[in-house]
């Protein structure tokens, strides 16, 4: 049977509290054409009886052999084994975990069983958090940051509930910890539906052609204002900060949406990758470019923005805002005003965290030994499998025409040729979520891999 | 004249009769003596047929809200039990289908079925409980509830209860309502057989094993290497062959002598696909077995476990259930399109082989 004749199935998982039956019955009750079984295993109110709705209790099984990722998920195995005779009545499942699940056996029962895998695929796993408690939840339990660590999707629900500062903060925290994961915010569960179904998220290929990446962004800016001006001659003005100097892009007609300052943020991203203009104060900030401005000067320095017409201009700012105490000011004749943005935006920047669990990348150019690597991976996963939740990546192997897709969970791990090379410049890219990895060592390891 | 070997039995399936029903056939059996046959689909239709012909006598759809779990024919063919994801279980007479009682144990899942030996008393299995009524469908006694979902129920002998579940296997005396022993193994069983004087008890494990125990002796033995989960365990009348599988082979275990451990088991190979169903006739060792490719086999087996196949048929697709005819010269098979194939069997053998003529 082929992957497409497979039925998908997708793990909603998240603390009590945080959406998941809010999502739930969002999903069923959305006209979508799907027929939805769904499995539960917290005991909510699932107010709709238009999909199959079935009741377990979580039941983990662990193996003999005290091996982890052997450990799987009973419920599932029955419940599963029972739909699947009747799979001409639903084309979707949805698996509900309880909030103190551990997704590592349920994504393993995918695997392991052979019943299961012949006629099921995990599609994806998909995490609630509720952004007003997530911060203290993390702290307090382990589910709750793996819970994080296996999500292809990660909806940061009641944001209404927080400040836009706090949310900023919350998704580069979230992001540190699990760099392959998708994260979209949402209040009161209110997700496009397409982003929680149908992610094939363990299908590299069709991941690796919608996204050439598995890593989102690392931005190399850590602050985004946008200000809406009117026509005329502004100041941007800095006081002394931590560096002599700061880069910066500027860019006309920024908007001021999530999606907006996402598309903004790509832009910048690509300018930053080039050369740095070295501006001198006094100087006029071009649009569109990567400058750096020079800070070394004692007191304000101020840079000139010139608008020629009423419009939104978006900083994107290595340091923060408060860092310089940046300001643009409007000079008139006699007086000088000081425009404040109509929104801000923190971005991801490297820094030390503090959560156990993180995740770990590795990206490289050239070829590996495939012995050396299988060697190292193997030996990687043996000693910190349990560590490991989940893997991703893909590699190039030295004399193979073809790009190396790999994934795992836990020790649990399948590759597979991809598609071939062609002209693309050969690199590596892993990303390993996991607790107390050190990723040093893992870097080096992979390096005595490389040719 | 040294190159006439022994007249080996040789069997085959002969044309009989085939029917459908509305949806996945998931259980089939015998009864009034053969006469009838009953098939229930996953949907909970139930259908009983003509024994010689195929000709429908009956049929109720509909009967478990959510579906049919599981179904069990008593030992006299007179009455049988369904359960299913309504959490009730019907108890109903074989000539109309007619309900005789309705039992309602809640919300979870009935998914096993047992008579005793007897027919005095009916074991049923939801979520982590067992219960055992009589036949007339009063209540006569309930399990605490198990360590998880129980996996498999069997009686060991007229008043004595077998469970499986994860980690363990328990013996209950339901009269005296007492634990007569427990065997414990860490482990995921979904599957428990026992040899027919009750002694030896075979689990297959989630882990690709096989766990035996022989309670007269508390020795315990674990067959490792299968290559999927061995769901399907079938003993001989004897109790000395145990056909065993989790993928398209069969393995065959032999208690002759101080086997099976130590030993060599016996290897059938006759299917492309897993099996999906394992059957011993009532009498000899003969068994048959049905693959998700829906092919079925007969195979006439030695003391060491290996033995020839001696019938094959195809059953159109998977082979949700298997059953032999109380006098073995019948087999039916049901399958996952509904279909089901009634199949003549006959053996001509030299020597009268205990159970088939």
């Amino acid at each position: 049977m082929s992957i497409k004749d497979k039925v998908p199935v997708t793990i909603l998982t998240g603390f009590l509290g945080s959406g998941k039956t809010t999502l739930l019955n969002r999903i069923l009750s959305e006209e979508h054409g799907k027929r939805i079984a769904v499995i539960e295993n917290e005991y909510g109110e699932v107010g709709i009886d238009q999909g199959l709705v079935i009741n377990a209790d979580e039941e983990v099984f662990e193996m003999s052999n005290g091996c982890i990722c052997c450990t799987v998920r009973g419920d599932l195995i029955r419940v599963l084994g029972n739909l699947m005779k009747r799979r001409d009545k639903f084309d979707y499942v949805l698996v509900e975990t309880t909030g103190l699940a551990d997704p590592g056996p349920v994504a393993q029962t995918f695997f392991m069983d052979e019943e299961i895998s012949s006629e099921f695929t995990l599609d994806g796993i998909v995490t609630l958090v509720d952004a007003a408690h997530i911060d203290q939840q993390l702290g307090r339990s382990d589910e709750s940051s793996e819970q994080v660590a296996f999500a292809d999707v990660l909806v940061l629900n009641k944001t209404d509930l927080v400040s836009v500062d706090a949310l900023d903060n919350l998704e580069s925290r979230l992001r540190d910890m699990n760099r392959m994961t998708r994260i979209i915010r949402a209040e009161n569960a209110k997700v496009p539906i397409e982003t929680v179904l149908n992610l094939s998220a363990f299908d590299l290929d069709q991941i690796l052609k919608r996204r050439p990446t598995f890593l989102e962004p690392e931005y190399p800016f850590e602050w985004t204002g946008v200000y809406d001006l009117d026509a005329g001659k502004y100041e941007l003005m800095l006081e002394e900060g931590p560096d002599p100097e700061m880069s910066l892009v500027a860019l006309v007609n920024q908007g001021e949406s999530e999606e907006e300052l996402k598309d903004g943020a790509e832009s910048s991203v690509r300018l930053y990758a080039e050369k740095a203009n070295t501006l001198e104060p006094g100087n006029t900030i071009p649009y569109g470019e990567h400058i750096n401005l020079k800070l070394e000067d004692k007191g304000n320095k101020s840079f000139i923005l010139n608008i020629e017409k009423p419009s939104k201009i978006g900083l994107f700012t290595q340091h923060t805002a408060e860092e310089f105490n940046m300001k643009v000011i409007k000079s008139e004749e006699n007086n000088s005003k000081e425009m404040p943005f109509i929104t801000e935006r923190f971005w991801q920047a490297e820094h030390e965290h503090d959560d156990e669990v993180g995740s770990i990348a590795i990206e490289r150019f050239g070829d590996v030994d495939p012995e050396k690597l299988n060697t190292w991976m193997g030996r990687l996963l043996s000693e910190k499998g349990v560590d490991i939740f989940r893997t991703k990546g893909f590699i190039s192997y030295s004399g193979n025409p073809r790009r190396i897709v790999f994934q795992g969970v836990h020790m649990l791990f399948t590759a597979q040729p991809d598609k071939e090379w062609g002209n693309e410049p050969r690199r590596n890219q892993l990303v390993f979520i996991g607790r107390n990895l050190n990723e040093k060592e893992m870097q080096e390891g992979f390096d005595t891999c490389l040719i | 004249m040294p190159d006439i070997e022994p007249f080996t039995p040789r069997g085959m399936f002969h044309e009989g009769w085939t029917a459908e029903v509305n949806d996945y056939a998931i259980a089939c059996g015998w009864a009034l003596k053969g006469k009838q046959f009953i098939v229930g689909d996953v949907a909970g239709g139930l259908f009983a047929f003509e024994g010689d012909t195929g000709k429908i006598i009956w049929k109720k759809e509909n009967t478990h809200s959510g579906g049919l779990l599981a179904m069990a024919i008593h030992p006299d063919g007179k009455i049988f039990a369904t359960s299913g994801q309504d959490g009730n279980v019907q108890i109903c007479n074989c000539h109309e289908g007619k309900v005789i009682k309705t039992l309602d144990l809640g919300r979870g899942w009935v998914e096993h079925l047992k008579w005793s030996n007897d027919g005095f008393f009916l074991a049923i299995a939801s979520s982590k409980k067992v219960y055992v009524f009589n036949e007339v469908g009063e209540e006569k006694w309930i399990s605490e509830d198990h360590p998880s979902t129980v996996s498999a129920i069997t009686w060991s002998n007229k008043n004595e209860l077998a469970t499986a579940c994860y980690g363990r296997v328990t013996f209950f005396d339901i009269l005296n309502n007492k634990t007569n022993q427990k065997l414990e193994w860490q482990g995921s069983l979904v599957s428990m057989e026992l040899s027919p004087d009750g002694d030896i008890v075979a689990c297959g494990s989630q882990d690709n094993s096989v766990h035996f125990w022989r309670r007269s002796t508390g020795m315990d033995a674990e067959m490792t290497g299968y290559p999927g989960k061995p769901s399907h365990l079938s003993f001989d009348d004897s109790g000395k062959l145990l056909a065993t599988s989790g993928s398209e082979r069969i393995t065959v275990w032999s208690f002759i002598g101080n086997g099976p451990e130590g030993t060599m088991p016996g290897e059938l190979c006759h299917h492309t696909e897993p099996i999906s169903s394992l059957a011993f006739s009532n009498k000899g060792m003969l068994v048959a077995s049905g693959s998700r490719d829906g092919s079925v086999v007969a195979s006439f087996l030695k003391k060491d476990g290996n033995g020839d196949p001696v019938g094959a048929a195809f059953a159109g697709d998977l082979v949700g259930a298997l059953s032999w005819r109380p006098d073995d010269c019948a087999l039916a098979a049901v399958n996952a399109k509904g279909v089901v194939n009634v199949w003549e069997f006959k053996v001509r053998t030299n020597f009268f082989s205990k159970g088939f003529k």
